[in-house]
């Protein structure tokens, strides 16, 4: 495989990561604008402790996702009981300070006569715990699309379980779902936990692929991207927001037809599926339809 | 099986309900009727926690609920239908059911995994049989947005029964249907009662709660102004006067 589809592969896997947790969130009906700020915090934990502290990477990629989804939690403790416009603006105004601390954040130190860390808004460079330990670029990608495969697999299992099936009923009628027994408040808890868990894996990841983390690196873009990818590709499977990472780098952006344009018709596409399809192109129904078609085919091989 | 003591619900200067005083025995069907804004949508709210109370009580088979959170009060034995029909319009009717069956595992379950992971095996039953009850057999897979406006007032009916409650409070459960549905919904409401349960019914359709109710308070005003059996009620001259106007 040549170096810029490998590129491409390993981009699309890693923006996956922001996409599905902007997913969770939409599931129990929160729009949040805020995901990118998890990814961030994911970044630079993940890449303080492999530069700064010496870590493995695994051990790293753990506790930047672990640090992203505490901070998701403390900040749910104070957005959750918002809804609506005013959930998404609090998120927003989260990412926005999370964003512009780190343009102040300076931690310097000397490590093995080179002097690194984050550095503020320069970001933080030199993050090259991969091409130390001579990873070639396939293992990277590989690596991104094991932990991918891993987190969407959790994923599906759990939508199929109680729990699953309750963060729907919260997203499609909190006030029905209350009364019918479900703790409202304690399921968005657990899926913002989740959701800002998810997308530091795929911060802490960004951080050691691309060898350095800015503040620009997540910035409003990053999580209205994330917001679009499952509202383009559907909300029906965690497959859906996948498929709209997939249309938009892998096919806007990496084959440079409307190079230029890409927003613009990145753009487009959005509000046309808004209208025509409000909840993606893998809806629930287009799900419910694909299951009993390989249903069927499943029972005729037999 | 429920008492409300002394129950009252003010907004702002409003009193919506005001120091409101009702049993309900065990088994009964209970109508409460009134004119439009005499809050008995309101005390529904009350009672299964949407709305705060203010002062007074509220009793669900010796167990004082008042400050209970919603979500626990379903599984205290409280399900509840909606004047406008409120399903999930996005499931299917077989999803819209299994959103009871939370209610069950809250209730029944005390271990963690079963709670949020269990599986739908002894659901899947009781699932069939509420859907044969509802006359939805056939409609199991269809999502409830797509139903007619009758199938989905027995969905939401269907819905309520299959957790199991020991007080089922239904508001407005005719609104909208013809004379034939009306006829059906008397015999269900009955069998629901018949059954065990304790029906809490709001109703404006008088010939339907004239027929089927044990006892019928009337609210006016956010106030209890009569009480007592359907005959009673119909003669009491309070109640004239609030429907009527003052007699000429």
């Amino acid at each position: 495989m040549d170096g810029y589809l490998i590129t491409i592969l390993s981009n699309i896997g890693m923006v996956s990561f922001v996409a599905l947790s902007a997913y969770i969130l939409l599931l129990s009906g929160q729009i949040s604008f805020g995901q990118q700020a998890y990814f961030g915090i994911g970044a630079y934990v993940a890449g303080i402790a492999t530069v700064m502290w010496q870590w493995p990477l695994a051990g790293a990629l753990l506790f930047g996702s672990l640090a992203a989804g505490a901070a998701a939690g403390l900040v749910g403790l104070a957005t959750l009981r918002l809804s609506g416009i005013y959930f998404a603006m609090a998120t927003l105004a989260f990412a926005e300070i999370m964003r512009i601390a780190a343009e102040l954040f300076v931690y310097r130190r000397d490590i093995g006569g080179i002097e690194s860390g984050p550095d503020g808004v320069d970001g933080f460079r030199d993050i090259r715990y991969f091409f130390a330990n001579e990873f070639s670029p396939l293992e990277t990608c590989l690596i991104v699309y094991a932990l991918l495969a891993t987190v969407l697999a959790i994923l599906c299992i759990i939508e199929r379980t109680r729990a699953g099936r309750m963060l729907r009923q919260i997203g499609e009628d909190p006030l029905l779902a209350e009364v019918h027994g479900i703790n409202v408040m304690s399921v968005r808890m657990i899926a913002a936990l989740a959701a800002g868990a998810v997308a530091g894996l795929g911060g802490g990841l960004y951080a050691h692929l691309m060898t350095y983390v800015e503040p620009k690196s997540f910035d409003i873009m990053l999580g209205v991207h994330a917001l679009a990818y499952g509202l383009i590709g559907g909300l029906g499977t965690a497959f859906g927001p996948i498929l709209g990472v997939l249309i938009d780098i892998g096919l806007l952006e990496s084959t440079r037809i409307f190079h230029g344009y890409r927003m613009i018709v990145f753009g487009g596409l959005v509000a046309v599926l808004l209208i025509v399809r409000p909840r993606g192109l893998l809806d629930e129904v287009a799900v419910s339809r694909i299951r009993r078609a390989l249903r069927r085919r499943r029972d005729a091989g037999d | 099986m429920l008492e409300l003591a002394n129950l009252s619900k003010h907004f702002g200067g409003v009193r919506a309900v005001d120091s409101l005083n009702l049993k309900i025995e065990p088994g009964q069907i209970f109508g409460l009727i009134g004119p439009n804004g005499s809050g008995k949508s309101t005390t529904v709210n009350l009672i299964t926690g949407l709305l705060d109370v203010t002062h007074g009580s509220i009793t669900l088979a010796g167990e004082e609920i008042t400050r209970l959170p919603t979500h626990v009060r379903l599984s205290s034995g409280i399900a509840r239908t909606f004047q406008n029909i409120r399903l999930f319009g996005q499931l299917t009717v077989w999803q819209n059911l299994w959103v009871a069956e939370n209610a069950r595992a809250q209730r029944e379950r005390t271990n963690f995994f079963s709670r949020w992971m269990g599986g739908d095996r002894g659901a899947r039953a009781r699932i069939t049989r509420a859907l044969e009850f509802s006359g939805l057999a056939d409609k199991a897979d269809e999502l409830a947005a797509n139903l007619a406006f009758g199938e989905q007032r027995r969905l939401e009916l269907a819905r309520a029964l299959a957790a199991e409650p020991k007080l089922l409070l239904l508001d407005e459960p005719a609104a909208g249907m013809n004379p034939e549905e009306i006829g059906a919904l008397d015999d269900r409401i009955r069998q629901i009662r018949d059954s065990g349960i304790t029906v809490l019914l709001i109703e404006h359709h008088m010939e339907l709660i004239m027929a089927i109710a044990d006892r019928i308070a009337v609210l006016n005003f956010g106030q209890k102004i009569a009480e007592g059996t359907p005959a009673e009620v119909q003669a009491h001259p309070a109640v004239r006067e609030a429907y009527l106007g003052t007699a000429g």
